[in-house]
């Protein structure tokens, strides 16, 4: 049951340290494969190294019954695109996909004028390391750009005042939101209009990205992606939505549709089906060494096909909407007595190792809550200088290389459980101890989801789950 | 307090006068101070976000060690208790919350600089050491203490800022209405609680 661990390729950046020697490498270190675990998550079409054609051919399906009439050849069309999508699986896969819908289009509707919009987080130079690295300027004719949270905005008129998008994300007749499945901020977006969350996101201003994640509720955030979608604005320029399925297996396929509704129900049911059983299974972890090691920060890296985010709050169902974690801008603070939970750290990462990780989005918390090893000079010294994280290295230690760091976490946590999130899908890159846990875990991980908490989650969200799996029989 | 260790610093050769780091720095710290100039930078207010040399098209700006770290701070005992809660309350945000997650300042920090005499967010920063990170996040809590204390918010020229502040409190009775399952009244009360 146990086989190699296949971590993910790491792209090169500036926030980022040069990649060095894999935790896959290390001794002991297996690969456990989730469809032994779970044989029911939704097959794969394509893992990382895998044929891209297939991939192409799945975005032309999607495609086929997608009204692209309001097109007209002499229109400008931006395909609109987020950062993350580039970090799944070393990101040739979501590049692949992006790349054929700009085929598609031009060959349905004549259009010639097709741009490419990279959104980006807080990595200012992210989008232009993007678009160099998939050399996405030469396949949209010099017409590739990176937008910024912090570029010139534009009003967007909404039900609860104006709100900004970036103004590049917008400058053109139609936009086409090209996105992914991935669970990514569950925290935030708690699978309450998950496909229109980058409208707050990635393709907002930094305001209105603060008023989504400041100014509401860790249930009611994605009201601000709604509004924003919803608006004249948007809706003057919206076409379709074309989606990389993801489940912790692998890619499942593409949808595509002009009803962000429809789209954003099938991919929530989807959420649920792929992502349920693992995620709480994360939550039987009772000790481990968690281990960063891919593209991208530390929240977002992926391990077996799911964010770290989801170990650090495993103790939360964020699918169960009766569970309350106090979200950003009403976090992380001491908190009386009696009040709300806040949104934890999940007391079974006993120690963490930062082996390789980007910088970008402030993440003091893990330092301050998990003993932390960070391996190596050039990591320790971005992370010193990093703006977002002041104080981050006055709560950590730094090792030479990763065999010390992985023999100190283990003096200091005194387990020899490891996790590794290493960008892997498919499998989780994990210590032989920790697997034969999960193994004897997992079956009643699987009779708890699909009893209890996959009814409670399709209720909540007023879908009868009795009906559901009457239609799919 | 926060200590500010590196500062902005312009490759004049490099430079090409587009002023794109002037609108981007929290603090009015980099301007291009007429057509064709090239970027200055004033020490004493750059809190070294990585804005201005993320944000330039040729590279002309990076960061640098300071000679000695600047350190920005406010003290709280400089204020009546009651006046900082009161002013928080007003602003519907808890005092403990963070208001920079980046530089661990909390809102009553905020409300101090606020109380003690800032009138924008680059005031609050410069006071607080808030917005040397991201950037971002801080911006809304800063908006809201200011409006909550009276001060009438100017936005500046160029793009800088915005001056927006929907919070859930302010969607209406007949929004809420309109978009069910949205958990806007119930977040309410969760925020009440705390």
């Amino acid at each position: 049951m146990h086989g190699k661990a296949s971590p993910s390729f790491i792209r090169k950046s500036v926030y980022g340290p040069a990649p060095g020697p894999r935790a896959a490498e290390l001794p002991g270190i297996v690969g456990l494969e989730l469809r032994d675990l779970f044989p029911d998550i939704p097959k794969e079409i394509y893992t990382e190294g895998g044929d891209l054609s297939v991939i192409r051919k799945a975005t032309e399906n999607a495609l086929k019954n997608v009204n692209m009439d309001m097109i007209r050849p002499t229109d400008k069309v931006n395909i609109l695109s987020s950062q993350y999508g580039y970090q799944i699986m070393g990101g040739d896969v979501y590049a692949e996909m992006i790349r054929t819908i700009k085929d598609v289009v031009e060959e349905r509707t004549g259009c010639r004028n097709i741009r490419l919009r990279v959104t980006t987080g807080f990595r200012i130079r992210e989008p232009n390391e993007i678009i160099r690295h998939y050399k996405l300027n030469e396949y949209f004719h010099g017409k590739a750009l990176g937008v910024r949270p912090i570029d010139k905005g534009v009003p967007i008129e909404t039900e609860i005042g104006t709100l900004y998008g970036v103004a590049q994300v917008y400058d053109a007749d139609w936009i086409i939101h090209a996105h992914h499945g991935e669970l990514r901020e569950l925290d935030m977006h708690r699978m309450i209009n998950r496909a229109i969350k980058p409208f707050s996101m990635s393709y907002a201003r930094m305001e209105t990205r603060a008023v989504a994640h400041m100014n509401f509720g860790p249930r009611s955030s994605n009201f601000v992606a709604k509004v924003i979608f919803n608006s004249p604005f948007v809706q003057s320029k919206f076409t379709f939505g074309c989606f990389l399925l993801t489940s912790p297996g692998g890619i499942i396929g593409v949808d595509a549709g002009n009803d962000m509704e429809r789209l954003d129900r099938r991919l929530m049911l989807l959420g649920f089906k792929s992502y349920g059983k693992i995620r709480e299974l994360f939550n039987e972890i009772r000790e481990c060494i968690a281990v960063m090691d891919a593209t991208g920060e530390p929240r977002y890296m992926i391990g077996g096909g799911m964010t770290f985010g989801n170990l650090t709050e495993a103790e939360l169902d964020l699918f169960d909407l009766d569970k309350i974690p106090v979200s950003l801008g009403y976090g992380l603070y001491e908190r009386p007595a009696g009040a709300p939970k806040l949104k934890s750290i999940n007391p079974a990462i006993k120690a963490l190792v930062l082996n390789h990780m980007w910088l970008g989005v402030p993440q003091l918390e893990l330092a301050t809550h998990i003993p932390t090893v960070v391996v190596g000079r050039e990591l320790a010294d971005l992370l010193r200088d990093d703006p977002m994280n002041h104080d981050f290295m006055r709560h950590v230690v730094t090792s030479e290389n990763l065999g010390t760091a992985m023999e100190f976490a283990r003096r200091i946590s005194q387990t020899d459980q490891v996790i590794v999130f290493d960008g892997s899908f498919g499998a989780i890159t994990l210590s032989a101890s920790l697997a034969e846990h999960l193994i004897a875990r997992a079956p009643e991980v699987s009779r708890r989801v699909e009893e209890q908490l996959m009814p409670k989650w399709l209720r909540q969200r007023g879908i009868d789950p009795e009906e559901l799996s009457n239609r799919n029989h | 307090m926060v200590e500010i260790r590196l500062l902005a610093y312009v490759i004049k050769k490099l430079c090409i006068s587009c002023g794109a780091c002037q609108n981007v720095c929290p603090t009015e710290a980099i301007i291009v101070p007429r057509k064709k100039a090239k970027a200055k930078v004033f020490e004493s207010k750059c809190i070294a976000c990585p804005n201005c040399s993320g944000i330039c098209p040729v590279d002309a700006i990076i960061m640098v060690p300071r000679k000695e770290p600047l350190r920005l701070g406010v003290q709280s005992m400089d204020v009546d208790e009651v006046k900082i809660k009161e002013l928080c309350i007003k602003a519907n945000l808890h005092p403990h919350q963070w208001l920079c997650i980046c530089g661990t300042i909390r809102v009553r920090e905020g409300a101090v600089a606020v109380l003690t005499g800032a009138k924008s967010p680059e005031e609050i920063s410069l006071r607080t050491g808030a917005r040397a990170g991201c950037t971002a996040y801080c911006l809304q809590p800063m908006l809201r203490l200011l409006k909550a204390h009276g001060v009438k918010v100017v936005q500046p020229k160029g793009y800088r800022w915005y001056d927006t502040t929907q919070t859930c409190w302010d969607v209406t009775e007949e929004i809420i209405k309109k978009y069910p399952g949205h958990f806007i009244e119930e977040d309410k009360e969760v925020f009440r609680k705390v």
